[in-house]
């Protein structure tokens, strides 16, 4: 009964008055971003890294993990009413939820998308107190070896579910992990790379390479286009949010799978919710009696994904608390979140921090509860938000970003940093590199340097350790044979055509 | 999300049998940025006996990029690929003056001349701006920011011209 005693003092710290605040803003921020289309959630966790400097960590923690769950609702209702997603762990719900509400059926699908959300979070919610403890202390059975192998396992995931090219995905964690490497080094001390530049001597920071890569150069790709977005809203007004019987017959299997897959695929590293909600999509409609009613508004198109996409959200949570690992990007900014504030992602959190683990998940569950209030019956106010034009929001985050980093150390070349992150991320973009792998790698980089030198100190040179040790060898045996599977030519092609779907 | 806007003109610089020049070009600028790595990591110790030095893993991971970035470089030369898109200047050009401006007025200028400034001048990074309305949401901004980060927040820094308060 570990569990309740546990829950009852995480609600206890997340229904305090500040908590709960952090909480709310966290939820409305989320929204606000997964709502408006080109900002993303990895943007905006990067952009507001600075700003929680000054608040109490589990404060900060609960506010960024509101920003994450909370877009995935708020995407929804843009990918819905304009047939744009707000987020890309939105876009599959555009294909049937935009058709809904042409036929003038956008209140119910936007009531069931938050239905199966909030329905999804809970379950998440249940999931991440229940696994926490007893993956925590598998964890601290975990030698130097075995996390080493177990990061490796990790990034390899991130690849093989990640979207394009296996073989530049990879190049693009090494990218990372080298990036990492500039600074000093931690046994002795020596300035690694730094060219005697006093601000490299900390190494690169986490925030500014971020901010940089996402917020930065996202703004500059999106200025390609032109600032204005073709956004064709659905302009009648939302009449009966409710929906009928049979449509809370149709999705509630749906809303039951996604749920599961969701959670599932939410605690594996790699796409976390993008990938959950196209797996999502892609199941309903194998299993549908009549797949053509798919793309034509069929509510279990809406329901499957947009569960899944938060379960997801939440579930992703479960290996940073309980292993310290980050399992996808946003999860990397919630380490770099923690070490702002001084605290060692891994399993002795949990027990060093109870306060801070059992609030955040407590608080996951109330913010979920303030979701579905922001998002029903304030759904109006949000519709409103997508008319403000791009061509204003954007040099807004561009300075709101470059006050945010230069508000971290008060170093201006912090600043400059970012910009130069910025031009290397849209030079990446424009190469098809995806950026989140880079991210992991950045993170995980000091972490496998320090374990791979320890298993080696300990194993005195011997590189077969990894392969010695059980636990050891079987994680770098699956990642092996993911790699394996990744690249032969079969899933590859089933792999691209779960993406495919969505560009149709 | 790879479309670009516009395709770009096929007249490549690269040799023909470059067949696929947006991996090519990628794959040779990893290769180009683990030789730096290795190049700036080569005064650093490496191993001693079985344990590493500090140089170790900085040029173990830069030479894993230079396989990797060849073996992206490698597939551009023998698979189909993409051209290079195309890349537009405004954007990234006013959007980097706005960050370095920024940087360089925060100190002396404070943060409510520079945080308007540099609106303004990432503003210029689109055709559609208008500058009455840009203006406005400059200014905005910048008075929420100002209230925001040294009240709200408790982070200090420089709000006003350095000259005009001394």
């Amino acid at each position: 009964m570990e569990l309740f005693a546990n829950l009852a003092h995480g609600f206890a710290v997340a229904f305090s008055p500040i908590n709960l605040l952090m909480c709310l803003i966290g939820a409305l921020v989320g929204t606000l971003v997964g709502v408006l289309p080109g900002i993303g959630t990895i943007a905006t966790v990067a952009m507001l890294l600075p700003i929680t400097f000054g608040l109490p960590p589990v404060g900060a923690l609960i506010m960024l993990a509101g920003i994450y769950y909370g877009a995935q609702y708020g995407g929804s209702t843009t990918s819905i009413l304009v047939n744009i997603p707000g987020e890309a762990t939105s876009v599959v719900t555009a294909l049937d939820g935009h058709q809904m509400a042409k036929q003038g059926r956008a209140g119910p699908a936007l009531a069931i998308a938050a239905i199966g959300s909030f329905f999804a979070g809970c379950v998440a919610t249940v999931l991440i107190a229940v696994l926490g403890a007893p993956l925590t202390k598998l964890a601290l059975a975990f030698g130097p070896a075995e996390y080493f192998s177990l990061m490796v396992l990790g990034l390899i995931f991130a690849v093989v579910l990640a979207k394009g090219s296996v073989l530049k995905a990879i190049a693009m964690i090494v990218f990372g992990l080298l990036l990492s490497m500039v600074g000093s080094d931690i046994e002795t001390g020596a300035s690694r790379m730094a060219f005697n530049i006093p601000e490299l001597a900390d190494g690169l920071g986490f925030a500014t390479v971020a901010m940089g890569v996402f917020g930065f150069a996202e703004i500059i790709r999106n200025l390609d286009h032109g600032a204005e977005m073709d956004r064709n809203l659905v302009q009648q007004k939302i009449t009966g949010l409710m929906p009928t019987r049979k449509d809370l017959v149709d999705s509630t299997p749906a809303i039951l799978r996604g749920t599961v897959l969701g959670s599932i695929l939410g605690i594996l590293p790699g796409g976390g919710a993008v990938i959950a909600s196209f797996a999502a999509y892609t199941l309903e409609k194998k299993l549908a009696k009549d797949p053509s009613r798919f793309g034509r508004g069929a509510i279990e198109g809406v329901a499957s994904p947009e569960s899944a996409n938060n379960a997801a959200a939440q579930t992703s949570f479960i290996p940073l608390l309980t292993l310290g690992i980050p399992p996808n990007a946003v999860m990397a900014l919630m380490v770099g979140a923690m070490t702002i504030h001084g605290i060692v992602p891994g399993p002795q959190v949990m027990q060093k921090q109870p306060d801070l683990v059992w609030g955040m998940i407590a608080s996951m569950w109330i913010g979920n509860l303030m979701l579905i209030i922001i998002n029903l019956p304030l759904v109006g106010i949000w519709v409103r938000l997508l008319r403000v034009p791009y061509r204003l929001m954007f040099p807004s985050i561009v300075v709101f970003c470059a006050i945010g980093i230069y508000s971290v150390n008060n170093a201006p070349v912090d600043v400059v940093l970012a910009g130069a992150f910025g031009l290397v991320g849209y030079w990446l973009i424009k190469h098809d590199f995806e950026p989140a792998p880079l991210l992991l790698g950045m993170v995980l980089g000091p972490l496998m340097e320090e374990n791979l030198r320890r298993a080696l100190l300990i194993s005195r040179g011997d590189w077969s350790v990894f392969l010695s040790r059980p636990l050891s060898a079987v994680l770098l045996a699956i990642a092996a044979g993911l790699l394996v599977l990744a690249v032969l030519p079969t899933l590859r092609a089933k792999r691209d055509e779960v993406f495919v779907e969505s560009e149709g | 999300m790879s479309d670009t806007p516009s395709e770009a003109p096929v007249k490549s610089i690269l040799p023909k049998w470059v067949r696929g020049p947006q991996d090519f070009v990628g794959g040779l600028a990893m290769v180009a940025v683990a030789l730096f790595a290795l190049w700036a990591s080569s005064d650093l110790q490496g191993m001693h006996g079985f344990s590493f030095g500090a140089g170790t893993a900085p040029r173990m991971f830069a030479v894993l990029l230079l396989l990797l970035g060849g073996a992206v470089a490698l597939m551009g030369v023998l698979k189909d690929g993409p051209h290079i898109a195309a890349y537009s200047w405004r954007g990234p050009l006013f959007v980097s003056a706005a960050i370095v401006f920024f940087a360089l007025a925060i100190r002396p200028l404070g943060l409510v001349v520079s945080a308007f400034a540099a609106f303004l001048i990432a503003a210029m990074g689109s055709h559609e701006t208008r500058w009455i309305e840009a203006i406005i949401v400059g200014a905005c901004l910048t008075l929420g920011c100002a209230l925001l980060f040294p009240y709200v927040l408790g982070l200090p820094m420089p709000m006003f011209p350095r000259f005009l308060i001394q």
